[in-house]
């Protein structure tokens, strides 16, 4: 059974790849099957992956201490459900946003092959076949922000995706290195029993290699820059790939080595400030955005740097339910944008938006519970894991966090409400000219959809996307509901007693040990939702009022001109990463084609040709044409043979 | 059948000695003939040793060695003689040190 | 019949004096043979040779290599070589050397072929063969054709058409490839040539090429 929910999406893959021509639109209808079939096994597997220590396949083995299996216990169940269950949704969606495509069927292959890689990722029960699958979901992603690989900006942001995520595969090379030198093992059972008696510096150095790995996957400082360049992808993708699930691989990496970070307090402050610093940057830069799907990226960065916070502070439970809500709230918002996307014709910038409540109802209101759950209105599922994320770094001792995180929340409460205020009040402003509303004159092709002839306006039905949305809205809602009910009693609140989360998270349910925080838990959510009231207050008053709405177009030009320059530079780290790297790296590029090329490896290939030649003049006078000679020098050889054979021969 | 009267050593000695007139031959004469006459006697001499080894452990694959050197030999003749009389179609005369075309 | 004497011989010095008498013939007719300057004193040096070495199979008790030697040897291949000195005969001095063009090569060579012999020897006599038993034969006195007697005729026979089978019929292929190469190089006689081999491509200096003209407007 776990096999048949591994392989199928990859069968599935395979199938499309091969008769996607035949298939035509049933390739979406069979990728969608395969996808949703894997929930429904990983669903039957739920009771038996609960019952005991998980679900063990074991698949190869070749060496002590090497082998390759898959393992199903609750928390990569959580995952598989995320990955299978919203994927599932996504790939019906898809049917009907890429129903204009003319590369249908090879985006169903390919986020089919991306389904099958990430479910490699988290069943592998160890080191080797969770690095198969780190790069395998970077190969996914590469082609499907690569996937209109006829728009410049897609092919450039797919590379530097690739890049940056091979960084994070040196990184995690370098933890499993570091893990087998020192345990002789790659299996995750096998590793973490010998944890607790493994140097602090091991660990620490190991920690640090898994982060760097961490961070080039889930979009944290430094390695970040690829996440809002990838948003060139269809916005399915944006949706799965880089807001639910492959861009949360670094939380469960975390999260599975939990006993690696229990054993190093230095990696624990290490990942927790990367986290806050990443949750707090991604929000500020998210204030400056015009691209729906690039505020949306932001945004993702921002969350997820509150679920790297979380699990790196040692609150994995809270970090872990963030990740779950977040999964659905996300996609809910990137599938509204989609559909909005879809019904303007790729258009993208808000700016040119405006007053869409009325004409898409639908979407707004997916993208209204969407935000609502991301800002943390009481109620949804973003205000509990949010809260309690926030909260688990008081408990866990870092106040600095604490606070950072609190901003965080207002911040995002800022940035979300701004844009859905500007692309839903107001009237619509699709007619204004670019120039009026100070947007830049796009270098891009303004073609999404290759649509051949044949198929302009055959749109799919709209249920097709809006039945996923609806369906993704309800746990958007409620999700965070888990995190009621506790060994303390059915209304008790979070913690380490919480009883249905706490199922997925068995590992980590006693080892959190919280420290007594200064603050009680209400008075740190009032606050935080004082921070989340004032920030949604400020956009309303900047976007939404009656006195904004009437001048919208000066004011968005306004302020699309002064915008601070480090803020619409995004802080300058792409500018840091060419200076620091791309110019060296050029440099020392140039210097070799000048010097070593040409000098060394040419001229050793010179040489060689020139001794070649030099020998063939020299050796040539051997040449005689002589038959005498050659007999002469059969027999020199058959001398020495004598010679030899006198000397040092045993007869036997 | 009575034990071999001499010791084989006299033979393998006796062939090398053969085998290196041979191959003075051949390095020294310029004429054809006279060297393939040279790998007729060299050809000979390792005939006369397998002989000798043959009969020592008594076990006749050698007979059938000397048999194949001998048709060997034969072949070889025929060819060798061939060529010289196609070097001497072309070159009115024959000298082994003419025959020098492929020289660098 | 030779075999029973030389049998009866190796009892005493006659074996011994007829290989020592027969060696030295032998070393005699293959000085003589590499050393005269007609071929034809050499062809006659070489059947005795050849003779020599087939009395010299029959002290070993080969009598098939000895029949084959007489008359492959000393028929076929020594015609072949009487043969072709009668053909070449006709031409004018076919068999005048020209100038030596290796003349510094006989003492090297001389060297070097006695270092070679010097060191067989040393390999030969230091080895184990100079201490070497020979097998007394069990086998009882038997008459020439009788199969199972060592160098006899059948039991050549009998090896060579079971047990060598496979070498023997490579033999053939031998043979054959042999006649089809002999018939290709000597059979068609190319057209006359000038002196020299080269072509007149090869021969022409680069100043000699062709002009280069132009073409036609």
């Amino acid at each position: 059974m776990i096999f048949a929910l591994w392989l199928l999406p990859f069968a599935g893959a395979l199938a499309i790849w091969a008769f996607g021509p035949q298939l035509k639109r049933l390739a979406g209808a069979l990728g969608a099957a395969t996808v949703l079939t894997s929930f429904a096994i990983a669903l039957a597997l739920a009771g038996q992956t609960f019952t005991g220590r998980g679900v063990k396949a074991p698949l190869v083995s070749w060496a002590q201490g090497f082998s390759f299996g898959l393992l199903l216990d609750p928390l990569s169940l959580l995952w598989v459900f995320v990955i299978t269950g919203v994927g599932g949704l996504i790939h019906v969606y898809s049917i009907g946003y890429m129903s204009g495509d003319r590369a249908f069927a090879r985006f169903f292959a390919y986020m089919n092959f991306f389904v099958f890689a990430m479910l490699t990722l988290v069943l592998s029960d160890n080191f080797v076949g969770l690095l198969v699958g780190w790069g395998l979901v970077g190969l996914a992603s590469y082609f499907l922000i690569g996937f209109w690989f006829f728009k410049p900006s897609a092919v450039a942001a797919a590379r530097k995706a690739f890049v940056i995520n091979v960084v994070g595969d040196i990184g995690l090379m370098f933890g499993i290195f570091v893990l087998f030198a020192a345990t002789h093992t790659t299996t995750y059972a096998g590793v973490f029993a010998k944890a607790g008696s493994l140097a602090p510096l091991t660990v620490t150095l190991a920690c640090f290699g898994l982060f760097v790995a961490c961070a080039a996957k889930s979009a944290q400082l430094p390695l970040h820059t690829w996440l809002p360049d990838a948003m060139e992808g269809p916005t399915p993708v944006s949706a799965l790939i880089h807001a639910a699930t492959m861009v949360t691989a670094g939380v469960y990496l975390i999260a599975r080595c939990a006993p690696l970070w229990d054993v190093s307090p230095e990696a624990r402050a290490l990942v927790g400030t990367i986290g806050a610093l990443t949750a707090l940057t991604g929000a500020v830069l998210g204030c400056v955005q015009w691209d729906i799907k690039r505020i949306l990226a932001y945004s993702t960065m921002s969350q997820i740097g509150y679920m790297i916070m979380g699990v790196g502070v040692g609150a994995y439970q809270a970090g872990i339910l963030h990740f779950y809500t977040h999964a659905f709230f996300k996609a809910t918002l990137f599938l509204g944008a989609g559909i909005l996307i879809h019904a303007l014709h790729d258009e993208q910038d808000v700016r040119k938006m405006g007053g869409l409540a009325r004409r898409q109802p639908f979407a707004f209101w997916a993208m209204t519970v969407g935000t609502l759950a991301i800002i943390g209105f009481p109620g949804l599922s973003g205000f509990f894991s949010k809260d309690a994320v926030i909260y688990g770094t008081l408990e866990h001792g870092y106040p600095l966090l604490y606070a950072i995180g609190m901003v965080t929340a207002g911040i995002t409460a800022y940035y979300m409400c701004r844009m859905l205020f500007v692309t839903f009040f107001g009237s619509y402003r699709g007619d204004v000219p670019s120039a009026q509303l100070g947007v830049a004159a796009s270098t891009n092709p303004p073609v999404a959809h290759e649509a051949p002839s044949g198929h302009e306006g055959a749109h799919a039905p709209a249920w097709l996307m809006q039945v996923p949305v609806a369906l993704l809205m309800i746990p958007s809602v409620i999700a965070g509901y888990v995190w009621f009910g506790s060994r303390d009693g059915p209304l008790a609140y979070g913690g380490p007693g919480s009883l249905w989360f706490g199922y997925f998270t068995t590992n980590f349910a006693t080892r959190a040990e919280a420290v007594q925080a200064a603050v009680p838990e209400w008075l740190s959510t009032v606050l935080v939702l004082a921070l989340v009231g004032i920030g949604a207050f400020v956009a309303y008053r900047r976007y939404a009022a009656s006195a904004a709405s009437a001048n919208a177009v000066e004011r968005l030009r306004a302020e699309s001109l002064t915008a601070w320059r480090p803020l619409t530079r995004a802080l300058y780290f792409d500018d840091a990463i060419e200076l620091v790297f791309v110019r060296p790296a050029s440099a020392i590029g140039a210097a070799f084609a000048r010097v070593v090329d040409p000098q060394v490896l040419d001229g050793a290939v010179r040489d060689v040709a020139w001794l070649a030649g030099w020998l063939g003049r020299e050796m040539r006078a051997l040449q005689t044409g002589l038959v005498r000679g050659y007999a002469l020098v059969v027999v020199l050889g058959v001398a020495g043979f004598l010679v030899y054979f006198a000397w040092f021969g045993t007869v036997r | 059948m009575s034990p071999m009267p001499v010791d084989v050593l006299n033979y393998v000695l006796l062939s090398a000695v053969m085998f290196f007139i041979g191959v003075g031959g051949v390095i020294l004469r310029r004429n054809p003939l006279i060297v393939l006459m040279a790998i007729e006697l060299m050809f000979n001499a390792a005939n006369l040793a397998l002989i000798a080894f043959s009969r020592v452990y008594e076990n006749n694959a050698g007979h059938i060695f000397a048999f194949l050197v001998i048709t060997v030999a034969a072949a070889e003749a025929a060819i060798g003689l061939a060529i010289v009389v196609v070097v001497f179609r072309r070159a009115k005369h024959v000298d082994v040190d003419d025959v020098a075309g492929l020289h660098g | 019949m030779a075999r029973h004497d030389l049998e009866n011989g190796a009892e005493g010095a006659r074996g011994l004096i007829l290989f020592w008498l027969l060696a030295l013939l032998l070393i005699v007719t293959a000085v003589f043979t590499v050393t005269q300057k007609s071929p034809v004193y050499s062809v006659v040096g070489l059947l005795a040779n050849f003779v020599v070495l087939a009395t010299l199979f029959l002290t070993l008790d080969a009598e098939f290599v000895f029949v084959i030697q007489i008359v492959v040897y000393g028929g076929a291949v020594l015609v072949l070589f009487v043969f072709v000195i009668a053909l070449l005969s006709s031409g004018v001095g076919p068999f005048a050397e020209g100038p030596n063009r290796m003349p510094r090569a006989l003492v090297p060579a001389a060297f070097i072929v006695l270092v070679a012999f010097a060191a067989l020897v040393y390999g030969l006599v230091r080895g184990p063969l100079a201490t070497a038993a020979v097998h007394p034969s069990s086998a009882p006195l038997g008459a020439a054709g009788d199969a199972g007697v060592f160098g006899s005729i059948a039991d050549f026979g009998a090896a060579l058409f079971t047990t060598h089978l496979l070498p023997f019929e490579v033999t053939s292929l031998i043979l054959m490839v042999a006649v089809v190469g002999v018939v290709m190089l000597a059979g068609d006689a190319p057209p006359e040539r000038t002196h020299g081999s080269h072509s007149p491509q090869v021969r022409r200096k680069p100043r000699e090429r062709e002009p280069i003209v132009k073409a036609g407007r």
